[in-house]
């Protein structure tokens, strides 16, 4: 019994696909696309201020729960987590494109698997556009 | 053994457990929050702010893990000890009562703060001079005897009220130079 018991739950689990800790998931190539998932994670907005990015990036992250774990000016990247019972983690990075827009870029983990659904990131787009009062476009 | 089934368990659940629909809206409660954990302070610059912030962290005994001045943010840790007298208090009783205890005493825990200065906005949207909103955050991870873990964000009202009388206070020190 001692022994049965862990040994079930683990074969349950590989059977289910939910564990992927066997695997090794460097790499990570689900079914999408690069393409497809830089389409849902990206959106474009019309300012050229790097800085107003960020900083708004980092208000809405903290709208929505998340503590800071990092930031960055010259990279452009803002990280945070989430811990409600469950984790999220959240990268986001902003880069210029052109002179007078920005590219925002965001993705997301809960616990051990990737946020892949694409309403996931709309929301927090939509939740940005609102701290930055700018409207996002889809681009890239 | 025992520790490697709740492992494996918890593991189980974690990768099937399904992202809340909402988790990337700003829902009126989160609102709120932001109003307890939000404070404005008049009359000092962003750069002593954080400076001022960053003493009164330390004061607290926390570590700073991560600090982006051009951004206002700060970001820091402490571990502690987290076993609760009240805790253990009804695992002995249980245990007298005959009962089996599961060991599910809090251990120590992490503490992780992140700490943001952000201008205050005029009517047009400008940066004002010399006024600052501080906004923070805080969420631990406790660890329990048997290992396993959980994590909150702290949400207590007081928590902040006092946390920003210490920021206060070390504006205050700041400002006279003692």
């Amino acid at each position: 019994m001692n022994r049965t018991f862990p040994a079930i739950l683990i074969f349950s689990s590989v059977l289910s696909g939910c564990v992927n800790t066997i695997n090794q998931r460097v790499l990570d190539i689900g079914d999408e696309t690069q393409l497809q998932k830089r389409s849902y994670q990206s959106r474009i907005f019309d300012t050229g201020d790097k800085e107003r990015v960020l900083r708004a990036t980092i208000s809405t992250l903290q709208d929505l729960g998340f503590v800071i774990d990092r930031a960055d000016l010259v990279l452009g990247s803002v990280s945070g987590t989430k811990l409600q019972g469950h984790q999220i983690k959240i990268t986001v990075s902003v880069r210029p494109k052109g002179d007078d827009r920005m590219l925002v870029r965001a993705n997301a983990q809960f616990n051990v698997t990737p946020v892949e659904d694409p309403v996931q990131y709309q929301n927090f787009f939509t939740s940005l556009e609102k701290s930055l009062f700018l409207s996002a476009h889809a681009g890239e | 053994m025992k520790t490697l089934s709740v492992f494996v368990l918890a593991l189980l659940f974690a990768g099937c457990m399904q992202i809340p629909k909402d988790a990337f809206v700003v829902t009126p409660e989160l609102l709120k929050q932001r109003e307890i954990e939000t404070r404005r302070y008049d009359g000092i610059s962003e750069e002593d702010l954080l400076i001022a912030s960053s003493n009164a962290l330390q004061d607290l005994g926390f570590n700073l893990d991560n600090s982006e001045t051009k951004l206002g943010v700060l970001t820091a840790s402490k571990q502690r000890d987290a076993t609760n007298r009240g805790e253990i208090a009804v695992l002995v009783l249980f245990a007298l009562l005959g009962g089996q205890t599961s060991g599910a005493i809090s251990k120590d825990q992490t503490i992780r703060v992140s700490l943001v200065v952000r201008p205050v906005l005029d009517s047009n949207g400008k940066p004002m001079e010399k006024s600052e909103f501080v906004r923070v955050t805080f969420q631990r991870i406790v660890r329990r005897m048997d290992n396993s873990t959980y994590s909150e964000t702290l949400l207590n009202e007081k928590l902040f009220e006092d946390f920003f009388e210490r920021i206060s206070k070390s504006v205050f020190i700041e400002a006279q130079k003692i």
